[in-house]
């Protein structure tokens, strides 16, 4: 047990070192050779704990917590860059690693591009059927006076009108735009909304100064948009994005076998692989960027997690705390009888 | 440092006021006053808690500020303890209230975010609902840990456990949680970000802290109590890291990891 002991506060060293070099450093560190073997010779010092230790075996709470734990670095180990090249060697699986697809909407595609540059294959196509980003409701207008600090921000609304004092009138949204474009028409021009691909959020607003004419102008979200020398006021218009939705089709021998229109925390599951929207493309919203990841060792995770967690439960909420409280000389006499058994377990 | 001028820093001051004069009341061996403040300063603390959840229109447990807020209802802590546990220290879970809701007054950015996309998850809530819960009851018992490492214990007549028992038992109930806490943690990354294990300093300093209560366990099971002293010691040292957990990662931006968006809170 000291053994164990020892491998416990190593790890612990390992974690808070970890922590100090950053996520990519720690991910490379925690996968070196020797860190490998650390982990194979931990995994292996919790079987042979269970075979030694009769009460590991005998109590089925403690059972679960230690084959939970070992079923967890089975599966890491398992699903790690070495682990798949072990089996790739025995066993001739060809599993492709943790990359990213890029997919334009209305094509499909199968190639998965590896942290190293490498392009990988899967044996089935991805699809983008349509791509797009949701908000949350509303928007804001953010306006500046040219000259000076004074700003607002307002919910945008349509029909809503804003007074911003008696030096620069009232403000009031007259229209929004999910996708604007100017249609001429001969001599005339109207702004209007172009359903389908693209976005161009904006809003027409109006402004009334005090003294002098009413003025019609657009903000838009991805530029300033244009301002007149006269102009008194800058506009933006800001969303927040709330999600965004990829919607996916599998296909496999030019049949559709399964959809889903993913979003963040609701990836795809297919043919072994997780597919989680990652990124997409901010100009123009036309491809999304999908992460691939492989299942491999991850059901023996979530197993190690499930029995871990029971276990936990188990021995120390049912087990240990239902006790009633008990006298000083009644825990020891207790704790005296305890340690008799364990060291009698021990010579085994 | 700042202070809040609206309706939610006036709430968690009244409250910290509340506790800390629950506090000083208990020591001038007052306990019903003690009591009756220790009270006023959780309702307080509660309405807080409610009045920023309606007023950001989702679980608020997204950043520091929030979550704070959430330490800072610690009364029903102490009521479980004491009837179920029989486990004392009302005093130290004043303190712990106290302390807990001075960066959420002073020091935390109280300005209500939206949720970012990976937030918006079911298993948003529990996770960070049960480390919290986990996390008060390993600073319940790293107190009773200090009070073991000073001597003091409750007197015959008060039908509470030795602090040693207690800071066990304490931590009995706490690592269960802190184990759920991690897993829940683990596989919400896996739903939002591929990768059940991100290497990313949050996690490993939690790696770390639950590792802390893996090794206490194992030592005082093997020392069989022979040595209370160092039993006290690993649960001090498990709050500590708890507190790294908590706060350093967050506050120092020196590393971007996957949590970074919790800065600042
Ligand atoms: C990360 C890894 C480990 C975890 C999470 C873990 C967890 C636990 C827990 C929760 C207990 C119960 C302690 C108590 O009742 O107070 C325990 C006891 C024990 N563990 Fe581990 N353990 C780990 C690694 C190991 C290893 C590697 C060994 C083997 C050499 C080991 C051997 C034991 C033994 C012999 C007991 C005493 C059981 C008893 O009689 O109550 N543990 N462990």
């Amino acid at each position: 047990m000291w053994a164990a002991m020892a491998l416990i506060v190593l790890l612990f060293f390992f974690s808070v070192y970890g922590a100090f070099i950053g996520p990519e450093r720690a991910k490379a560190f925690f996968n070196t050779a020797p860190l490998g073997i650390y982990w194979v010779v931990f995994a292996l010092l919790l079987a042979v704990g269970i075979v030694l230790f009769r009460r590991l075996l005998r109590v089925p709470a403690l059972l679960l917590v230690h084959a939970g734990c070992i079923l967890i670095l089975a599966g890491a180990i398992w699903g790690s860059d070495a682990g798949r090249n072990i089996q790739k060697r025995l066993f001739g699986t060809d599993i492709v690693p943790t990359g990213q697809m890029q997919i334009y909407e209305g094509y499909s595609d199968n190639r998965v591009v590896l942290e190293d540059n490498e392009i990988r294959e899967l044996p089935f196509y991805i699809r983008l059927k349509d791509f797009r980003l949701e908000y949350y409701e509303p928007g804001h207008i953010y306006i500046q006076i040219r000259q000076g600090d004074a700003a607002w921000e307002f919910p945008v609304q349509i029909g809503a009108r804003f007074q911003l004092g008696l030096q620069f009138g009232t403000v009031e949204i007259v229209k929004v735009f999910e996708n604007f474009k100017i249609a001429i028409e001969g001599d005339s021009r109207a702004a209007g909304d172009e359903p389908g691909t693209g976005t161009n959020a904006a809003l027409e607003v109006r402004i009334e100064p005090p003294n002098g004419p009413a003025s019609t102008r657009y903000v838009f979200e991805r530029s300033r948009g244009h301002i007149y020398p006269d102009d008194q006021l800058y506009m933006s218009y800001e969303r927040v994005i709330r999600d965004y939705v990829s919607e996916l089709q599998v296909i496999r021998d030019g049949q559709v076998v399964a959809r889903k229109d993913i979003e963040v925390n609701h990836p795809l599951h297919f043919g072994g692989y997780h597919f989680y929207q990652h990124s997409y493309d901010a100009q123009a919203g036309e491809y999304t960027v999908l992460m691939v990841s492989p299942d491999s060792g991850l059901a023996s995770v979530y197993g190690g997690f499930l029995a871990l967690c029971i276990g936990a439960f188990w021995h120390f909420w049912l087990r240990k705390l239902p006790k009633p409280v008990q006298t000083d000389r009644e825990q020891q006499d207790q704790k005296a009888s305890k340690w008799k058994s364990n060291t009698q377990s021990r010579a085994y | 440092m700042e202070i809040k001028y609206t309706v939610q820093g006036l709430l968690i001051y009244i409250s910290i006021a509340a506790y800390l004069l629950a506090l000083l009341a208990s020591l001038l061996r007052r306990p019903r006053a003690g009591h009756t403040l220790y009270v006023l300063g959780f309702v307080a603390a509660v309405v807080s808690f409610g009045y920023r959840w309606h007023h950001v229109r989702h679980v608020p447990m997204q950043n520091l500020f929030e979550v704070f807020l959430c330490l800072g209802m610690i009364y029903p802590v102490t009521v479980f303890c004491r009837r179920v546990l029989h486990i004392g220290g009302r005093s130290a879970d004043m303190l712990i209230g106290a302390v807990v809701l001075v960066p959420a007054g002073f020091f935390f950015n109280a300005d209500p975010q939206m949720l970012p996309p990976a937030l918006q998850s079911w298993l948003f809530a529990p996770h960070v609902a049960v480390y919290m819960i986990s996390y008060i009851l390993m600073a319940k018992a790293a107190s009773h840990a200090l009070w073991q490492l000073t001597g003091r214990n409750p007197r015959p007549g008060e039908n509470l456990l030795p602090s040693e028992e207690a800071t066990y038992r304490l931590i009995c109930i706490g690592f269960p949680l802190l184990t759920l806490g991690l897993v829940l943690g683990s596989i919400w990354g896996k739903l939002a970000w591929g990768d059940y294990w991100g290497w990313d300093p949050k996690e490993l300093w939690s790696l770390a802290s639950w590792l802390v209560y893996v090794g206490y366990l194992h030592y005082r099971y093997m020392s069989a109590k022979r040595h209370p002293r160092v039993n006290s010691l690993w649960a001090i040292a498990g709050i500590l890291v708890i507190i790294v957990t908590l706060l350093w990662v967050n506050l120092s931006q020196l590393f971007a990891g996957l949590h970074s968006y919790g800065a600042g809170g």
